[in-house]
C-alpha cells in the first residue's frame, strides 16, 4: 500500500455535527462545506508549494552540477588541445613516485534516517500521537541508557548491524594473526605432493630399460600420486599387480629394488601391518626368494603409499645407518630385512592405515640395534644394480632439504655410497636442514637409486613431516644414538636459532597487537555512523592478504571517508 | 401550498444549486491534485536520471584531468 505523502486536510466536506439552534440547515450544510473546500485549497496549495519547491531544490543542486562540470570540461579541452607531447618528459621516477590517483568516493548512507524524511511526511509525523515520556526516568537509571531506547530504538538495527560488523572486523583479525602464528611456528605442511621435474627423464629412463619394469614405475608413480585414496583399495589391487609383474620380469636389477623396498617397509615400519601379509620364513633361498621380494614390494608399495599419511614416517631415520657396509650377497640382506620386518608387523597393534606414532615409537626402540646391518647393506647393494639410472639421479632433489642431508652424509659414507650419493651432492646444502631429514637421507638415497619415481613423492614428503615432528618425537633423540658422528653438534645449534626466531617473531606479533589495540580504541572514540567506513573496514580485513595491508586500508579508508564524506541532508 | 412550497422549494433548490456549485469546486479541486501528482512523479524520475549521469560523469571527469594534469600521464589506479 503506497504511503501518503501529503494529505488534504478536511477530507469530508460536510461530515460535521451540525450546531443546534439553526433554522435553514440546508444552507448551514451548505456553508460548512464552502468553508471546508476553502480550508481544501488551503492545504493543497501548502502542498502545491511544497512540491515544487522540492523539485526547485533539486534541479537547483544539478544545476550546480551540471554548471562545474560544464568547466571542467571546458577546461579539459582547453588543457588538451594545449598538450604537447614533445614537450613533455616522463621519467621512470615519475611513474614510481607519484601519489596513486584516487577519485573521491562518495556513497549514499543513512537514506532512510529521521532527518531525511520528507516535510509533509514529518508534519503527518507529528500529527500522531507521542510515545510515553519515558526519558524523564533517564536520570534515574544506572546503566545510562535512555528510558526511551527501551520502549522504542528507531536506531536499533543499525547499532545491531555496526556492531556485528565491528566484531566480524575483529574475528577475521584475530583468525589472520593465529594463521599467520600457524604459519610461522610450524612450516608449511605439504598435502600435496610435488611433481619432481626429473620425473621425466627418469621415466624415459624406465622406458629404456624395458617396458616392463616401466609399467612397475609407472604403477607406483600413479600409486604414489592417488595417496588421498584410501589406502586398503590400493593395497589389494597392488599386490597382484606386482607379483604379476614381478613373475615377468624378475632380473638383477629387479633384486636391489626388492631390497629397497624392504628397507623402505622396515624405515617406516608402518605397522603396515597387513594382516594378509605373513611374515616370510627366514630360511629362503634362490628360489625361495621369489615369494618374499613380492610381498616385500608390495608391502613396500603400500608403506610407500602410506607413508606421506602417517607422520610415523619420521621413523625413518631410526634405521638408516651412515656406516659404510660391505656389499654382502643380498641373500642374508633379504632374510634379515624379511625376518626384522616379521618382527615389526607382528608386534604393532591391528591395522590402522595411519598408524599412531607412540606404538610405532615404542618399536623403534627395540628395532634400532638391528637394523642398521641390513640397512647398510641395502645402499651397498644398489650399486652393482642401476648404474645405468645413476645419471639422471644427479638433477633430482627438488626439495634441496633432502640433497643437503646426503651431502652431509657423502663425506660419512665411504666408497661404497660413494657413487650413489655423488649424484645428489652438486645442489647445494642449505644452513639449516632440520635434523630429522639427514638421518632420513641415505633412505631417500636408496630410494633415488632405484627408479621408482613414484618413490620420489614420498621421499619429498618425508622430509616435510619429519620437521614438524622432530621437536615433539622421541625419534630425534634415537637418532642422535645411531648417528653419534655429527648430527648431534648440530641439533642444538639449529634449535636454538628457530626457537630465538620464533620468539622475535611472537613478539612482533604481540607488539602489533596492542597497536592495534591503540588504533581501535582511538577509532571508537570517533563516533562512527558511517556505513561506508564500517563496510570498506570489513571488507579490507575480509580481502586483505597481510596484515600490514589491512592495517593500511582500514586507517587509508577511514581517513579518505572522513575527508570526502558527503552526508545527503534535506 | 403554493406558499409551503415555495419558500421549502425555494430552499431545496437553493441547496442543490450550491451543492452543484460545491461539486464544481471540489472536482477542480481534485484535478488541481492528479495534475500536482502527475506532474511531480516524472519530475522526480528525471531528475533521478540527471542525478544518475552526473554521478556517472563526475568520476569519469575527475580520471581523465588527473590523465592530463602535468606530470601525471600514465593511467593511475583508480580506489573507489
Amino acid at each position: 500500500m503506497p504511503l501518503v505523502k501529503r494529505n488534504i486536510d478536511p477530507r469530508h466536506l460536510c461530515h460535521t455535527a451540525l450546531p443546534r439552534g439553526i433554522k435553514n440547515e440546508l444552507e448551514c450544510v451548505t456553508n460548512i462545506s464552502l468553508a471546508n473546500i476553502i480550508r481544501q485549497l488551503s492545504s493543497l496549495s501548502k502542498y502545491a508549494e511544497d512540491i515544487f519547491g522540492e523539485l526547485f531544490n533539486e534541479a537547483h543542486s544539478f544545476s550546480f552540477r551540471v554548471n562545474s562540470l560544464q568547466e571542467r570540461v571546458d577546461r579539459l579541452s582547453v588543457s588538451v588541445t594545449q598538450l604537447d607531447p614533445k614537450e613533455e618528459e616522463l621519467s621512470l621516477q615519475d611513474i614510481t613516485m607519484r601519489k596513486a590517483f584516487r577519485s573521491s568516493t562518495i556513497q549514499d548512507q543513512q537514506l532512510f534516517d529521521r532527518k531525511t524524511l520528507p516535510i509533509p511526511l514529518q508534519e503527518t509525523y507529528d500529527v500522531c500521537e507521542q510515545p510515553p515520556p519515558l526519558n524523564i526516568l533517564t536520570p534515574y537509571r544506572d546503566d545510562g541508557k535512555e528510558g526511551l531506547k527501551f520502549y522504542t530504538n528507531p536506531s536499533y538495527f543499525f547499532d545491531l548491524w555496526k556492531e556485528k560488523m565491528l566484531q566480524d572486523t575483529e574475528d577475521k583479525r584475530k583468525e589472520k594473526r593465529k594463521q599467520k602464528q600457524k604459519n610461522l611456528d610450524r612450516p608449511h605442511e605439504p598435502e600435496k605432493v610435488p611433481r619432481a621435474p626429473h620425473d621425466r627423464r627418469r621415466e624415459w629412463q624406465k622406458l629404456a630399460q624395458g617396458p616392463e619394469l616401466a609399467e612397475d614405475d609407472a604403477n607406483l608413480l600413479h600409486k604414489h600420486i592417488e595417496v588421498a585414496n584410501g589406502p586398503a583399495s590400493h593395497f589389494e589391487t597392488r599386490p597382484q599387480t606386482y607379483v604379476d609383474h614381478m613373475d615377468g620380469s624378475y632380473s638383477l636389477s629387479a633384486l636391489p629394488f626388492s631390497q629397497m623396498s624392504e628397507l623402505l617397509t622396515r624405515a617406516e615400519e608402518r605397522v603396515l601391518v597387513r594382516p594378509h601379509e605373513p611374515p616370510p620364513p627366514p630360511p629362503m633361498h634362490g628360489a625361495g626368494d621369489a615369494k618374499p621380494i613380492p610381498t616385500c614390494i608390495s608391502s613396500a608399495t603400500g608403506l610407500i603409499e602410506n607413508r606421506p599419511q602417517s607422520p610415523a614416517t619420521g621413523r625413518t631415520p631410526v634405521f638408516v645407518s651412515p656406516t659404510p657396509p660391505p656389499p654382502p650377497p643380498p641373500l642374508p640382506s633379504a632374510l634379515s630385512t624379511s625376518s626384522l620386518r616379521a618382527s615389526m608387523t607382528s608386534t604393532p597393534p591391528p591395522p590402522v592405515p595411519p598408524p599412531p606414532p607412540p606404538p610405532a615409537t615404542a618399536l623403534q626402540a627395540p628395532a634400532v640395534p638391528p637394523p642398521p646391518a641390513p640397512l647398510q647393506i641395502a645402499p651397498g647393494v644398489l650399486h652393482p644394480a642401476p648404474p645405468p639410472i645413476a645419471p639422471p639421479l644427479v638433477q633430482p632433489s627438488p626439495p634441496v632439504a633432502r640433497a643437503a642431508p646426503v651431502c652431509e652424509t657423502v663425506p660419512v659414507h665411504p666408497l661404497p655410497q660413494g657413487e650413489v650419493q655423488g649424484l645428489p651432492p652438486p645442489p647445494p646444502p642449505p644452513p639449516l636442514p632440520p635434523p630429522g631429514i639427514r638421518p632420513s637421507s641415505p633412505v631417500t638415497v636408496a630410494a633415488l637409486t632405484h627408479p621408482p619415481s613414484g618413490l620420489h613423492p614420498a621421499p619429498s614428503t618425508a622430509p616435510g613431516p619429519h620437521v614438524p615432528l622432530m621437536p615433539p618425537s622421541p625419534p630425534s633423540q634415537v637418532i642422535p644414538a645411531s648417528e653419534p658422528k655429527r648430527h648431534p653438534s648440530t641439533l642444538p645449534v639449529i634449535s636454538d636459532a628457530r626457537s630465538v626466531l620464533l620468539e622475535a617473531i611472537r613478539k612482533g606479533i604481540q607488539l602489533r597487537k596492542v597497536e592495534e589495540q591503540r588504533e581501535q580504541e582511538a577509532k571508537h572514540e570517533r563516533i562512527e555512523n558511517d556505513v561506508a567506513t564500517i563496510l570498506s573496514r570489513r571488507i579490507a580485513v575480509e580481502y586483505s592478504d597481510s596484515e600490514d595491508d589491512s592495517e593500511f586500508d582500514e586507517v587509508d579508508w577511514l581517513e579518505t571517508f572522513l575527508k570526502d564524506k558527503k552526508v545527503p541532508t534535506d | 401550498m403554493a406558499g409551503q412550497e415555495d419558500p421549502v422549494q425555494r430552499e431545496i433548490h437553493q441547496d442543490w444549486v450550491n451543492r452543484k456549485y460545491i461539486e464544481v469546486i471540489t472536482s477542480s479541486i481534485k484535478k488541481m491534485a492528479d495534475f500536482l501528482n502527475s506532474f511531480d512523479m516524472p519530475c522526480h524520475s528525471r531528475l533521478s536520471t540527471l542525478n544518475e549521469k552526473l554521478t556517472a560523469l563526475e568520476p569519469r571527469i575527475e580520471y581523465i584531468e588527473a590523465q592530463v594534469t602535468k606530470g601525471c600521464f600514465e593511467n593511475l589506479e583508480i580506489v573507489l
